[in-house]
């Protein structure tokens, strides 16, 4: 059986700067995790992941579905969402109605149903609304479902844009960063939460983190990516003995630190 | 099809076009220049370039006023309205961006642009004001002066007004300037750090704010003295004709790469020359249905060409957005 | 308590100042100032309503018939709030910002222009134009259509241009399609040009209704309906699409927002108010020409919309009536009594006023009052005068 998602060969160049060489990827199940230090490819793979970047070499399969070429939304559409390095949420638009944006691939109304407020469209805006709340309801922002998505702190948008993010039904959730600016404590909590989500929804996740406890303690699998290649994959324990890992993260003798942030 | 006719016009229609290439190249850098530095387009820049030449149009009827038009050299007379033109459209450019655009700097991008237009409309009927107050008519037209409607001969058939050939020159030596400017000075170099990097600029010690006054003064300043050189060269202006010249001469600067000094004048006289050819040939070879009024229609046209399929037109850089 | 008597009172005496002063535009300026009082005042919703109602359905043709001009007045404002509307879901909704937008509303007329006057015969051949005055009704849609189309014939290239790329090409197609309108009477004489088409038929006024009133019911019905189509899009995952564009297309495209689709549906809608408004225009005053339709009235009702707020159905109501009043009875009234006090002789400080120039004429200066309402909005209240309020959405808890 195929696996849920299959990465082989990815290549992208810009201009003259090769950004992944021939990277080889795959999920089936759980919590999947993605480091290496800063500028190593690991955003660049999302957004060829997700459709927003082409890829000059490759394969990327979905259920056995050719990714390549696709547009996001179609590709959203399949069952695959993500998170933002940067967090982009609709600012000026409230928590559950960011929530409700993401079930828009899952609408099939059309335009005269919402001119006519057919019975159709009361009874898909009311189950919108109700499924809306409850995910709020599971990242802890029911409190904070009418406040515009600007005015909420920092781990509330976090948790909002994942919210958003699983409101599109998805199979799988790429997540980029997720902890990135939080204390031990909510990034702990978040974990719990992400972990929670596999085993309710069944979802396969993969990570990007810099957080190095997280990744160890919530991964399946770790996938190590230095200057756009792949130098090590396996469970956390093996992949925190690896010689070439440790030699990307901390340099070799003689040589400076270079890159990761350490927890 | 009289080929001969063709070709006869040939040379005129060249000479046009030249004329209207460096007008536009003119009026396209300030356009350009402060697109380099802000990434703003300054829709108001079409009357900033019409107020010079309203500028220059009441010095030449002040100076006739007082007998003094046919009384001093030509080239003295053009000098004085040139200067004050270029002065005034250079201030007004300088105030503009001080009070419309610098409080919304930070603002998202669709904000300062809205106030553009504003300022746009707002100037069109100030200077209409001010004309009708001070005047009691804001359809002007250039005095003539003799001198500068002489024609002399090139060659057996072509013959050129001393007009032309003096907006020609004052154009090239404008652009001359701004290159020397731009390229050999201290305060060019910073210009064109700021418009590389504002952040990586004002680390380095350049004072931003000032950078860019200076930008919309210079570029305010080539745009009066396009008006000048346009009011001489057609004579009639109000104070709605700085518009489709504006509109037009924006196209020029998206032609060579909006940011880029040096693209500015090669998409201005690419869009002068080509814009001529169409004027003149096009109704020729259509057999009349379709004529002049649609070179207006052309050059919108390849507007709309060049930002769909290369925004960076013909000298310019791409932008990438990432994730 | 209090605001329910002062709102009944303001309508009742504002609309008898009115009739008595049929000729002062500070009067009906107090009439619709309590209109807006009555809008916003903290009174039970079906007061608040039926005032409304009263003063649109009966009060406003009864001023009608003290002033026509006040009707005439009226009867644009709905025009151009059907407009404004329509422009705010282009720009407010999906932040697409249209320099250009007038140019649906000149297809809508011309397409009752050529049709409904014997200006077709002069394409077609023969006799059979112009169409019977019942016609109207079947155009208000063909407008509709044929506007939607060419919004999405517009939309289509411009769907990966942003902010300053697409509002100057939106400009340009606007102004294409006015050197159009100036040009397209020859090789064939589609728009006949400068001069305009006449005489454009009118349908036939329902109870012998005197056109002016005619004009003025069918504007205000077909405006509540735009109102009410705007506020379910507003309200549907439609409308969110298209908010999630304008806040962050990256972001809405990875949500599953099909970006294609939803812009040429911005787009269509967008124009389809000003394809209707744009066939009731032409009919209305039976010439048309392209000097209707210049970039002067795209930016006008981009005014509108944002002194109004942009993505807020009140604000663009609010906008297009601000704007319009300003320019049709502000800056001609301001002319007027201009000439009354010229003609008095008066001075002021000294300098007699009927020294002023004779080319200054307030009346004509909208393109100051444009400019100043747009630049004074995005430095000092961006969001509107009635900004768009998130809706506070009932939740059932947990």
């Amino acid at each position: 059986m195929a696996a849920l998602f299959e990465a082989r060969g990815v290549t992208k160049r810009f201009g003259g700067l090769t950004a992944l060489h021939g990277v080889d990827f795959a999920v089936d199940r759980g919590i999947a995790s993605i480091i290496g230090p800063n500028g190593a490819g690991k955003t660049t793979l999302f957004n060829i992941f997700t459709g927003l970047y082409g890829a000059d070499e490759g394969h990327v399969a979905f259920r056995g579905q050719a990714l390549l070429g696709l547009r996001p939304d179609q590709i959203t559409a399949l069952g695959i969402c993500r998170t933002f390095q940067n967090i982009r949420l609709f600012s000026n638009m409230t928590a559950i109605e960011n929530v409700l944006v993401g079930m828009n691939s899952r609408i099939a109304l059309g335009l005269w149903d919402v001119l006519s407020h057919s019975p159709g469209f009361r009874r898909t805006e009311a189950q919108l609304a109700a499924r809306a709340v409850a995910l709020l309801d599971r990242v802890g922002l029911q409190a904070n479902a009418n406040v515009v998505a600007r005015n909420l702190p920092y781990g509330d948008r976090r948790r909002l844009e994942l919210a958003r993010a699983l409101a599109a039904e998805p199979a799988l959730l790429l997540l980029d960063e997720p902890t990135a600016g939080m204390t031990q404590g909510e990034a702990g909590a978040l974990m719990r939460l992400l972990r929670g989500l596999v085993a309710d929804l069944g979802i396969a996740i993969i990570l990007i983190e810099h957080n190095m406890r997280v990744v160890m303690e919530v991964s399946d699998r770790v996938t190590v990516l230095d200057h756009g290649e792949k130098i090590a994959e396996g469970s956390p324990r093996e992949v925190q003995e690896n010689v070439r890992v440790i030699e990307a993260y901390l340099g070799t003798r003689g040589a400076g630190p270079r890159g990761a942030r350490r927890a | 099809m009289d080929f001969e006719l063709l070709i006869g016009i040939f040379p005129q229609v060249l000479l046009d076009g030249l004329i209207l290439g460096f007008m536009y190249a003119l009026i396209a850098l300030g356009y350009t220049m402060v697109y380099g530095v802000l990434e703003f387009i300054n829709f108001a820049h079409s009357e900033i370039f019409i107020a010079g030449a309203f500028v220059g149009v009441e010095i030449l009827l002040g100076l006739k006023s007082v007998g003094l038009l046919d009384g001093l050299p030509w080239p003295v007379v053009l000098l004085l309205a040139l200067l004050g033109g270029m002065a005034a459209s250079g201030l007004i450019a300088v105030s503009v961006e001080r009070i419309a655009y610098r409080p919304l700097r930070q603002a998202p991008r669709l904000i300062p642009l809205i106030s553009a237009i504003g300022i746009s409309f707002f100037l069109q009927d100030l200077i209409r004001l001010v004309e009708s107050l001070w005047r009691n008519a804001f359809n002007l037209v250039y005095p003539t002066m003799d001198s500068l409607n002489l024609r002399f001969e090139l060659t057996e058939t072509i013959d050129v007004s001393v007009k032309s050939l003096v907006v020609i020159v004052g154009a090239l030596l404008m652009l001359w300037a701004l290159h020397l400017i731009v390229n050999r000075t201290k305060v060019g170099t910073a210009i064109r750090a700021v418009a590389e990097d504002q952040a990586a600029a004002s680390l380095m010690g350049i004072d931003v704010n000032r950078i860019i006054s200076l930008t919309f003064l210079i570029g305010g300043a080539m745009g009066g003295a396009a008006g000048v050189l346009f009011g001489v060269q057609y004579g009639l202006i109000n104070p709605y004709s700085g518009f489709i010249p504006g509109l037009k001469a924006f196209t020029a600067a998206v032609l060579g790469g909006i940011g880029n000094i040096p693209g500015a004048m090669v998409g201005g006289l690419v869009l002068g020359l080509l814009e001529a050819f169409a004027a003149s040939y096009l109704s020729l070879l259509t057999g009349g249905a379709f004529g002049a009024e649609y070179k207006d229609i052309f050059a919108f046209s390849l507007l709309i060409l060049i930002l769909i399929f290369r925004p960076k037109g013909l000298l310019g850089e791409v932008v990438r957005e990432r994730a | 308590m209090t605001q329910m008597a002062l709102a009944v009172g303001l309508v009742a005496a504002s609309a008898f100042a009115v009739a008595t002063f049929p000729r002062s535009v500070l009067v009906f300026l107090f009439f619709q100032g309590s209109l807006l009082f009555v809008y916003r005042a903290r009174i039970p919703e079906w007061l608040r309503w039926s005032l409304l109602a009263l003063a649109l359905l009966v009060l406003m043709p009864v001023i009608g018939y003290y002033n026509r001009y006040y009707l005439e007045v009226a009867t644009q404002v709905g025009i151009f709030v059907a407009l404004a509307l329509g422009l705010n879901i282009v720009v407010g909704l999906a932040g697409l910002l249209d320099l250009g937008y007038v140019a649906f509303y000149a297809v809508g007329a011309y397409s009752w222009a050529i049709f409904g006057s014997p200006h077709a015969n002069i394409i077609f051949g023969g006799d059979s134009f112009p169409l019977a005055g019942w016609w109207f009704y079947v155009f208000l849609f063909v407008g509709l259509g044929v506007a939607a189309l060419t919004g999405i014939l517009l939309g289509l290239p411009v769907l990966r241009l942003h902010g300053d790329y697409l509002a100057i090409v939106t400009l340009g197609f606007g102004e294409v399609i006015r050197v159009l309108a100036n040009n397209l009477d020859k090789p064939i004489n589609l728009t006949n040009g400068p001069k305009g088409i006449t005489p454009i038929s009118r349908p036939p006024a329902p109870f012998g209704l005197p056109y002016g009133e005619y004009f003025y019911f069918l504007a205000l019905i077909i405006v509540v309906a735009i109102v009410i189509v705007s506020r379910r899009l507003e309200d549907s995952h439609i409308g969110r699409a298209w908010e999630a564009i304008r806040e962050d297309e990256l972001a809405a495209r990875a949500m599953g927002v099909p970006l294609v689709r939803m812009k040429l549906m911005a787009f269509a809608c967008g124009a389809s108010f000003a394809g209707v408004m744009g066939v009731l225009f032409s009919a209305k005053q039976v010439f048309i020409n392209p000097e209707s339709f210049t970039f002067l009235e795209s930016i006008g009702v981009l005014a509108m919309v944002i002194l109004g707020g942009m993505g807020s159905i009140p604000g663009a109501v609010l906008g297009a009536t601000v704007v319009t009043v300003l320019n049709l009875q502000v800056l001609k009234g301001f002319s007027l009594w201009l000439n009354e006090l010229k003609n008095a002789g008066v001075t002021v400080l000294g300098y007699s006023l009927a020294d002023l120039p004779t080319q200054f004429e307030p009346a004509k200066y909208e393109r100051m009052v444009f400019g100043i309402i747009l630049v004074l909005m995005m430095i000092f209240r961006p969001q509107g005068i009635f900004p768009a309020r998130r809706r506070q959405r009932e939740l059932a808890h947990h």
